[in-house]
């Protein structure tokens, strides 16, 4: 499959059917010429159908969205603190899980208020973990320490959770209530005060 | 009032331009059809001004605070200046749509306006292609994202609904204060990046017409789909170019990071359109001189176009997952549906015209002008597709071993700089060759004159310090490019001179303008010399410190002392709370300047910015962030970009040279014409 796609933009660049054939420019095309360029034709077109069977199985899998409802996909992550975090040993917390990117912009839009939030909350049932999706740890340590982070981060290795919780890209977030289930996402940054709002509610509910 | 006004102007634009599609279909069809592609045309104007009205409509609700619409409740708020409030026309999705289509249907509505004389037949094509992309973006502003969405209250419970029309009931409900523009996005690159981004992505709509209508026609053996749009593809070539800039300039003065290029999908997205609408550009020259490349001309104005509506689905469809691309709308499965359509039609459109596509020459030799057009355009190519293969390789790791692989800036670092590289030292010499065959002795003897002072310059360089072996083939490549494009405009002056006996200026003014295209061209290619100076020092040999200072402590990077002076804490005028750093900046004991990094917290939307402290010479930037502080105590990320204001010298450059080369010649070429002169009868074909 790989292979295929290799060539995928090649017949732009190749000298297969686009380039003037060499010496065979006089009108008169041999039997092996017209079968060439028939192949060219048969692979031009296939490989743009391979592009939009690629665009359109993603545009589905962007469509059925991140996960919403439902029990929370479990998972481990080690901290870059040295804690082992794992969702299902936190029942009867709220949790919300942040994913995140050193890289992200809109990351940085949110983190103030994610750590402002944590500050506020720690002392209730309420637990905030930040997944850090595709990233480097010297980045997302700087990042950490940048934005003075104090819950618990760590990195989402071979983005298992990132695929569990089909995220469309970072930064998102995952509302869990105290039984584990999903209760709603938030796609893109939040801003005060949606992040209150819904741990008030989630702690209020039982 | 004036919302209904607009929303009726945007209804009645979207039923002109479908009117103009079938009008202008319907009159390939009849003999007598003169009347009805009349009609098309005209109504493709009227459209764009009925486009204008809805645009100005928007625009003045964001400008008087009118808060009952949803989208000035979105993005314009009273603290805003006036022109922010403007500007916000394109800052967000549903301003950025209505805003792409206005412009679009300018384009269309300038190029149909145009006098129409020589291949009358493209005409209909023309209004067909372009009017039917016009109509599925009017489509998608008035299904997906409209932009008088109002808001409205329900009188007995208070709560509030975004609808285009009340329901039965509801009473018109109007925001005190909008959220206002994300400030991330108050600055001049971010405000001028959405507007030349989408000029150069909806002015590719007009060559790739022609070329579609010249298929269709069967008129592609002549060039004179290629004559007729040139200007059009520099310009939005140039646009693209502009937008790249200003977004790395953004990205750079606003986001904290210490760079202005990440390989990020949407940078991907806006690139590779303009790599392959580059090797456009140059290899249309060897159709019009030598009849040949006909059928790559082709392909390479499908693939731009291609391109340009692929970046603009995976930036707004979520498809890939990206900083930029977070907005997640409805729009995915429509715009589906578009590219299959272009893409599958347009390949279609060249195999059937395939035969009329034949070349009238051949390469005589590699070593000639053709050769060293075809292997830029190969590079080119490759550079693009590199950059598109890692673009979409998460998905395809994530389709064939279920893991979503993310290649990262070093793969497109590693991968293409060499083949840029390449390409720059192909620009230093192609100008060189002749076309047909160059002789190998009579290109030494152009050649050794900018390859000796090129290493010159290069052992100069080395004797200040650079010992890096890669540093010094850059050098030297960089050198030779630039020295042999200055040779250029220097033997012609000199010729000019000999044989009119004016003056060094005065003959160096004829030279030029006599041949614009060619010497704008050059300034475009001294542009990138510099732009690659920029890059290469900057991306290559960035150097980082980073510090936890007490007051008057220092640290150290590069060359440089930095010593922390102290931190302020005060609240800007509009709601910002800054937090600001004072740096004294040495290089030995010699105090060059303070620097005051800061970083600005906005209350009323919780959101942090973190702006550098700059001093910014032609040698290098000193970039300093304040990542965070502790009491008097304070954290520094200091990045030391060599030669990083040539990135943006050299996108100057090449944006006046192709003004330069794209300026209309004198009043003969431009004329405006609605009425259609009386047409050939055979102008028509059915």
């Amino acid at each position: 499959m790989s292979s295929v796609d290799i060539t995928g933009e090649l017949p732009h660049g190749s000298p297969g059917p686009s380039l003037p054939a060499p010496g065979e420019a006089d009108g008169k095309t041999t039997v092996a010429e017209r079968r060439r360029v028939k192949l060219g034709w048969i692979v031009t077109f296939s490989l743009v159908l391979a592009l939009l069977g690629l665009l359109g199985w993603g545009l589905y899998k962007s469509s059925t969205g991140p996960r919403a409802s439902g029990l929370a996909p479990d998972f481990t992550i080690q901290s870059y603190s040295g804690q082992t975090v794992t969702l299902s040993q936190l029942r009867g917390k709220v949790v919300i899980v942040n994913f995140w990117a050193s890289w992200c912009p809109p990351c940085r839009e949110e983190a103030s208020y994610l750590e402002e939030t944590w500050r506020k909350y720690k002392d209730k049932d309420v637990m905030l973990i930040g997944v850090d999706w595709v990233d480097t740890p010297e980045n997302a340590l700087a990042y950490i320490k940048e934005f003075d982070i104090t819950y618990p981060n760590g990195p989402d290795v071979g983005t298992k959770a990132a695929q569990a919780y089909r995220i469309q890209g970072v930064p998102e977030t995952f509302f869990v209530d105290k039984h584990g289930s999903l209760k709603g996402v938030q796609i893109g940054p939040l801003k005060a005060p949606e992040l209150h709002r819904k741990i008030e509610e989630l702690l209020n509910a039982d | 009032m004036l919302t209904e006004i607009g929303l009726i102007s945007l209804g009645l634009a979207a039923l002109l331009t479908l009117y103009a599609l079938g009008a202008a279909l319907a009159g390939t069809r009849r003999n007598d059809g003169e009347r009805l592609i009349e009609s098309a045309r005209r109504a493709a104007v009227a459209a764009f001004l009925l486009l204008t009205v809805a645009s100005l409509i928007v625009v003045r609700a964001l400008v008087a605070g009118d808060f009952s619409l949803h989208y000035a409740w979105e993005v314009s708020s009273r603290s805003m200046s006036p022109f922010l409030r403007v500007t916000a026309l394109w800052g967000g999705q549903a301003g950025s749509l209505l805003f792409w289509s206005w412009l679009m249907g300018g384009f269309i509505a300038v190029v149909l306006a145009r006098e129409w004389t020589e291949d009358r037949a493209l005409l209909p094509w023309v209004i067909v292609v372009t009017t039917g992309t016009l109509f599925f973006f009017e489509i998608l502003v008035l299904f997906v994202s409209n932009h008088f969405v109002r808001l409205w209250e329900n009188p007995a419970t208070g709560e509030v609904l975004d609808k285009l029309f009340a329901p039965a009931g509801w009473v018109l409900f109007t925001a005190q204060d909008g959220q206002g523009l994300n400030p991330l996005l108050r600055h001049f690159g971010m405000i001028g990046h959405p507007p030349t981004t989408y000029l150069g992505f909806t002015g590719f709509v007009i060559p790739y017409a022609f070329a579609m209508a010249a298929l269709i026609t069967r008129k592609s053996a002549s060039d004179s789909w290629i004559r007729f749009t040139r200007r059009w593809t520099l310009v939005a070539w140039a646009f693209l170019a502009v937008g790249l800039l200003l977004g790395g300039r953004w990205a750079y003065d606003v986001l904290g990071w210490g760079g202005y290029w990440g390989w990020d999908p949407v940078e991907n997205a806006m690139l590779m359109p303009w790599l392959t609408a580059t090797a456009f550009l140059h290899s249309v020259m060897i159709q019009e001189r030598r009849g040949m490349l006909k059928v790559w001309n082709m392909v390479l104005i499908i693939v731009t176009y291609g391109l340009v509506i692929f970046g603009t689905f995976i930036t707004r469809s979520g498809v890939i997952g990206s900083v930029h691309a977070f907005t997640k709308s409805a729009l995915g499965p429509l715009f589906f549906v578009f590219i299959a359509t272009t893409l599958i039609g347009s390949v279609y459109l060249l195999w059937r015209a395939w035969d009329t596509l034949k070349s009238e020459n051949e390469i005589d030799s590699i070593l000639s002008r053709e050769g060293a057009f075809l292997l830029q355009n190969v590079l080119f190519l490759a550079v693009a597709f590199v950059t598109l293969w890692g673009t979409i390789f998460p998905m395809i790791s994530e389709l064939i071993v279920g893991d979503k692989i993310t290649v990262g800036p070093p793969y497109f670092e590693r991968v293409n700089m060499p083949l840029l590289l390449a390409l720059v030292l192909l620009m230093g010499v192609a100008p060189l060759l002749a076309w047909r065959k160059q002789m190998v002795a009579k290109l030494g003897k152009a050649i050794w004159i900018p390859a000796a002072l090129a290493l010159g310059l290069t052992v100069l360089v080395a004797a200040l310090g650079v010992r890096q072996p890669p540093a010094l083939v850059g050098a030297w490549i960089i050198s030779f490019s630039g020295l042999s494009t200055l040779l250029e405009y220097w033997r012609a002056t000199r010729a000019t001179q000999r044989a009119y006996g004016r003056g060094l200026p005065a003959a160096l003014w004829q030279t030029v303008g006599r041949n614009r295209r060619r010497y704008g061209g050059y300034a475009v290619h001294l542009g990138i010399v510099l732009l690659a100076l920029g890059v290469i020092g900057s991306k290559g040999y960035q150097q980082q410190a980073e510090a936890y200072l007490a007051p008057n402590q220092s640290m150290q990077a590069g060359a440089f002392t930095l010593k922390f002076e102290g931190l302020q804490q005060f609240m800007a005028p509009d709601d910002r709370q800054v937090t600001q750093a004072t740096l004294g900046l040495y290089r030995g004991s010699q105090r060059l300047s303070t620097l005051t990094p800061h970083k600005d917290y906005f209350a009323a939307s919780k959101q942090t910015s973190t702006i550098a402290g700059v001093r910014s010479t032609l040698s290098e930037d000193v970039y300093v962030l304040l990542a965070g502080w502790e009491g008097d105590n304070a954290t520094f990320k200091v990045y030391v970009n060599p030669l990083v204001n040539w990135v943006w010298l050299g996108g100057i450059l090449l944006t006046l040279g192709t003004l330069f080369a794209a300026w209309p010649a004198g009043s003969t070429q431009r004329r405006w014409s609605m009425v259609l002169s009386p047409a050939p009868s055979a102008a028509v074909e059915g």
